[in-house]
């Protein structure tokens, strides 16, 4: 991509004179001008490059981010506030541990003048990382990492939930009960994420007007479940939602299938993403409900990302890659409306905006608490015999609204 | 079974210890050494980044405490992050729900250690060698289980978010880690001193003999157990420190400090740096920190491809370490200038 | 009733792994006194070979049960050859920090050629679906991974203890001294047992790949549980270790059966106890170690 040099004056001026010049444009400004720290905008991925959650996000995160990029200069040209050569991406391995994560985004934000970081899997340390963002007023956008405690009783202004969380993930329950899935046991493993998520699920399946017969809790890690797949099963019941996640889901799963279990009782998975489904194979999981924030065959935009993301990196995007595309190109935009990359300036940008993208599909990023709220959908496995490509492993049964996904304003936070 | 023992440590009676210009030169050599540590340990936040020369401290007298065992008393604990990672959350419990300033946290978190270290090393010294290095690593992911459930204390997997630095309210050391660095090397100091006031006082030398005989040292009527748990929980509370330290530094304390892999890590480089010589620990600690620091942004995603290999060359081929070796080498280079000149 | 009839095939058949790994590395210990921490590794490592045998020569179940532990137990001879057999005369700790070395070098590794996120494998033709006994089900897979086992543990125990190769290696096993001074050549055995040990835990791989996660990090939990199991045994005890194994194997299943999240925590529990009341373990005798 070539890039005009000529029509972008560079203002080295307060913040305040940008600032202005963005809230009082009526439409697009005449001429871009820009004030960037540092002269440059920094965009920061800290994930985990190593470890459970590489397929999911991992180094392709990078190349969604390039295409976002791309797309965002594409998209202003020559008007664009933000040059080529003035975007720099930094990246980082937490390998999947918090202090890591913690030193790393200290890092980031001091010694690379990271404007924002993307990603942070793991709850411990995206919070860790939100604390630092809020300490350092820097920007931190939330793709990977499940816990509501992001926009709950840890939310502060800097940071940003983007893609998913453990309420919206039990709200496919609900399309599951109406589908005739009334009884349900419910298996979990026994610590903080299992058991939020199975007060989530609870709540979804008891207000769809299913009845959950037991909840029962299992160590973490944990690789015989085959006990407790028989403690499920005795109550009979229509379905059986699993709560465990990475390796532990794959034991479940194939535990499961081997237990006959599978012959008397649906299979609902909590968290579960189409890497697993492919590391494992279709075979094992068909049947099996979820809820996903985003899948790559469901319609022709996410398709045409899909394939254009499949010739950079030859696999398919996980949700987790779309919402980092999402996010970055949110933020290149936000940038350009404010004409600066300041932290301040861009939330006031963001809250509250409603978007449409290849990821948010009628987005909003709450004001409230920094959710970005989005349809999600719910998803069935295909069969082996319905596959028709690589990654082609999901259909959608049903669309979950936006409002519906994520109903309300977190009551624990306060900014 | 350990009738092979290979001491990599020098003997505690040296010849020169009677011979006044051997000992005069012994004090220049301590003064020198003294002050190259002295500079390492001031100069540390000026050359690299402030957060990562918290780490790299914390680390380094987590080392010297695994040393203290390894080395000194002949025992491996692989169990030592159960002591780190107790005193982490204590000391973020204590700072979190009562304000005190952190090195009382500090404080509070290592007796919390060898409060949970009086069990485990009970259990623990009944058994020696490689006994020894299973039955800690095994009760270290009891208490792993522990916390990963104990939900409403440790925030389970989520972690202990939000630990305060307070420090009478100076502003400069609770924000900027490059000040703070400055506070808990004092912590870290004093707790390096006491390691090696305990190995250079009698019940230092009882130890070491436990290690090289404890049949014989049982023989002379010093109760084996006894000395050996008193090290244990005394080392406990050593890691406690450094790992308090941690904490406080980070901010939030999370399930990888009771890790096993946490335990693997600090035996790591307590091996890198040179087993039963106390300060090759936190050399370990600085080349192993910085390493992990390097490559998390290097785009290698195979960090334990690195480090293990390092290790088992170390084990194979350098079995004295970083330090040993080099101490090694200058003794070498000194006597072989001795012999020429006389 | 009928529950807790399931809970014991189930815990039967995780002690099966148990017992499998547990005797390679009570082998290995009593030949080489080493004490390996890369067994959980080569535990994965047998459950990895399965897999891409089966992805790339599509080798099945029945075929990979005699192949990989071959493959096993040649990988075991390399690494003896090359690494392990120069720390034997030092203290036992350079060997054990030397194979934990390992370990981190064969999960990286692992993971860098075959990610992350785990290996598919199917359930051999035939083992799959439900066995009546009785009044209860069981799944016919579980049952067929407790007989296998013990099986296996029954011949390798009638070979140490019927045959003349086995009363060498029993005796360079659990007496090296008497051996020596009785003439046999304790270290031509050494390197040969340390591959058989590795086989063992490759076997148990073997058998976790149709059940378990097939990933890199699959044998690092499993480690620290085999080491609770070998003490609790009695490090260098064979019977010990097999006996241990399937017993940790029923407590964890009566423990997740009754006891729901405590059931790790009380396999190290039953440890302490057993420490506490019988230092050397159930079948250690008082002056190994």
């Amino acid at each position: 991509m070539t890039t005009t040099r000529s029509g972008l004056v560079t203002v080295t001026g307060f913040a305040a004179s940008a600032l202005m010049l963005a809230g009082c444009a009526g439409g697009p400004p005449p001429a871009p001008e820009s004030d960037l720290s540092n002269d440059k905008v920094v965009i920061g991925l800290l994930n985990d490059q190593s470890g459970v959650y590489k397929d999911l996000s991992g180094p392709n995160s990078k190349v969604a981010i390039e295409m976002a990029i791309e797309d965002y200069l594409a998209e202003y040209g020559d008007q664009a506030v933000v040059t080529e050569d003035q975007i720099e991406i930094v990246m980082a391995d937490t390998q999947n541990k918090p202090d890591v994560a913690n030193t790393q985004a200290q890092q980031m934000y001091d010694r690379s003048n990271a404007d924002v970081i993307l990603d942070v899997p793991a709850s411990s340390a995206a919070l860790a990382v939100a604390e630092v963002a809020n300490q350092k007023k820097k920007l931190h956008i939330n793709i990977s990492a499940a816990t509501t405690e992001l926009t709950g009783a840890a939310c502060n202004p800097y940071t940003f939930h983007w893609a998913y969380n453990t309420q919206m993930l039990a709200k496919g329950a609900a399309g599951v009960v109406e589908d005739g899935g009334e009884t349900w046991s419910l298996v979990y493993p026994d610590y903080a994420f299992g058991q939020d998520m199975v007060k989530s699920f609870t709540a979804a399946v008891e207000d769809a007007g299913g009845t959950v017969n037991e909840a029962i809790a299992t160590p973490f890690p944990n690789d015989n479940f085959s006990t407790f797949i028989t403690r499920a099963a005795s109550t009979d019941p229509d379905v059986i939602g699993t709560m465990a996640a990475g390796g532990d889901l794959i034991n479940f799963v194939k535990q499961f299938n081997q237990s006959g279990v599978r012959d008397q009782a649906q299979l609902a998975v909590g968290l579960m993403f189409i890497t697993d489904i492919h590391s494992l194979g279709v075979d094992e999981f068909s049947g099996t409900t979820f809820t996903d924030a985003w899948y790559w065959n469901y319609d022709e935009q996410n398709r045409e990302f899909a394939d254009r993301f499949l010739d950079l990196t030859d696999t398919r995007p996980s949700f987790a890659h779309a919402a980092n595309y999402s996010a970055a190109y949110q933020y290149l935009d936000a940038i350009q409306r404010a004409g600066t990359d300041d932290a301040d300036a861009i939330i006031e940008e963001l809250e509250g905006l409603k978007v449409d993208d290849v990821f948010l599909r009628n987005g909003e990023i709450r004001a409230g608490d920094h959710s970005v709220v989005h349809d999600s959908y719910v998803a069935k496995v295909k069969d082996a015999a319905d596959v028709e490509e690589d990654w082609d492993y999901e259909e959608i049964t049903a669309t979950i609204p936006a409002e519906d996904a994520f109903p309300d304003v977190n009551p624990n936070c306060s900014m | 079974m350990s009738t092979d023992l290979e001491t990599p440590l020098p003997t505690k009676f040296d010849v020169s210890d009677f011979d006044p210009r051997a000992r005069r030169a012994r004090s220049i050599r301590r003064l020198l050494l003294g002050t190259i540590a002295l500079v390492a340990v001031l100069g540390l936040p000026w050359w690299v980044y402030p957060p990562i020369a918290v780490d790299i401290a914390a680390w380094a007298l987590f080392a010297i405490s695994v040393d203290l065992l390894l080395g000194f008393v002949g025992a491996l604990s692989f169990g030592h992050a159960a002591f780190w990672g107790v005193s982490a959350y204590s000391a973020g419990l204590i700072a979190q729900n009562f304000g005190l300033p952190f090195p009382v946290a500090i404080v509070g978190g290592a007796i919390a250690a060898m409060i949970i270290a009086v069990p485990i090393g009970y259990l623990a010294v009944r058994r020696s060698g490689i006994y020894f290095a299973m039955v800690t690593l095994a009760f270290a992911q009891m208490i792993w289980f522990v916390a990963n459930q104990w939900k409403d204390v440790t925030g389970g997997e989520n972690g202990l978010q939000g630990v305060p630095k307070s420090f009478f309210g100076i502003e400069l050391i609770e924000t900027e880690a490059f000040y703070f660095y400055y506070v808990v090397v004092i912590l870290i100091v004093a707790g390096a001193w006491l390691a090696w006031r305990i190995v250079n006082s009698p019940f230092g030398r009882v130890l070491v003999a436990i290690r090289d005989n404890s049949a014989r040292t049982r023989a002379l009527g010093y109760d084996v157990e006894k000395y050996k748990l008193i090290a244990f929980v005394l080392s406990a509370g050593i890691a406690g420190v450094a790992g308090g330290v941690f904490a406080i530094s980070h901010g939030f304390v999370s399930l990888q400090e009771l890790d096993w892999t946490t335990s693997g890590k600090v035996v790591l480089m307590t091996v890198l740096g040179g087993m039963g010589t106390l300060w090759g620990g936190p050399v370990g600690a600085a080349v192993i920190v910085l390493l992990e620091d390097r490559l998390a942004t290097s785009g290698f995603d195979g960090i334990g491809i690195i480090t293990g290999s390092i290790f088992i060359l170390c084990v194979l081929l350098f079995r004295r370490g970083i330090w040993g070796t080099a101490k090694n080498l200058i003794d070498r280079a000194r006597a072989g200038y001795a012999k020429r000149r006389s | 009733m009928d529950a807790f009839l399931q809970y014991t095939v189930q815990g039967l058949a995780a002690g099966g792994f148990y017992a499998l790994a547990a005797l390679g590395l009570a082998v290995i210990f009593g030949a080489l006194g080493v004490v390996n921490f890369a067994h959980g590794s080569f535990y994965m490592l047998g459950a990895v070979a399965s897999a891409v045998l089966l992805d790339v020569l599509g080798i099945q179940f029945w075929a990979a049960l005699v192949i990989v532990p071959i493959l096993m137990f040649i990988f075991g001879i390399i690494i003896e050859l090359l690494l392990v057999q120069w720390l034997l005369k030092l203290d036992i700790l350079y060997n054990f920090l030397l194979t934990f070395g390992l370990s981190l070098v064969l999960v990286d590794l692992v993971k860098r050629q075959y990610g992350v996120s785990g290996l598919p494998y199917e359930l051999p033709a035939g083992l799959g679906g439900l066995l009546q006994i009785g009044s209860v089900e069981v799944p016919s897979y579980q049952l067929f991974v407790f007989l296998f086992a013990l099986a296996v543990c029954l011949v390798v125990w009638f070979v140490l203890s019927k045959t003349r190769v086995g009363m060498i290696v029993r005796a360079a096993t659990e007496e090296p001294e008497r051996a020596r001074a009785l003439g046999i050549n304790v270290s031509a055995w050494v390197t040969p047992v340390f591959g058989f040990g590795v086989a063992l835990a490759g076997l148990a791989g073997v058998l976790a790949a149709p059940f378990r996660a097939i990933t890199a990090t699959m044998g690092t939990n499993f480690i620290i549980i085999l080491f609770a199991i070998v003490v609790i045994g009695g490090l260098g005890s064979v019977l010990g270790a097999v006996v241990a194994g399937f017993l940790v194997g029923l407590v964890e299943a009566y423990g997740q059966g009754y006891a729901g999240t405590f059931s790790q925590v009380l396999i190290f529990v039953l440890m302490a106890v057993v420490i506490a009341v019988r230092p050397a373990g159930l079948f250690g005798r008082k002056e190994a170690v």
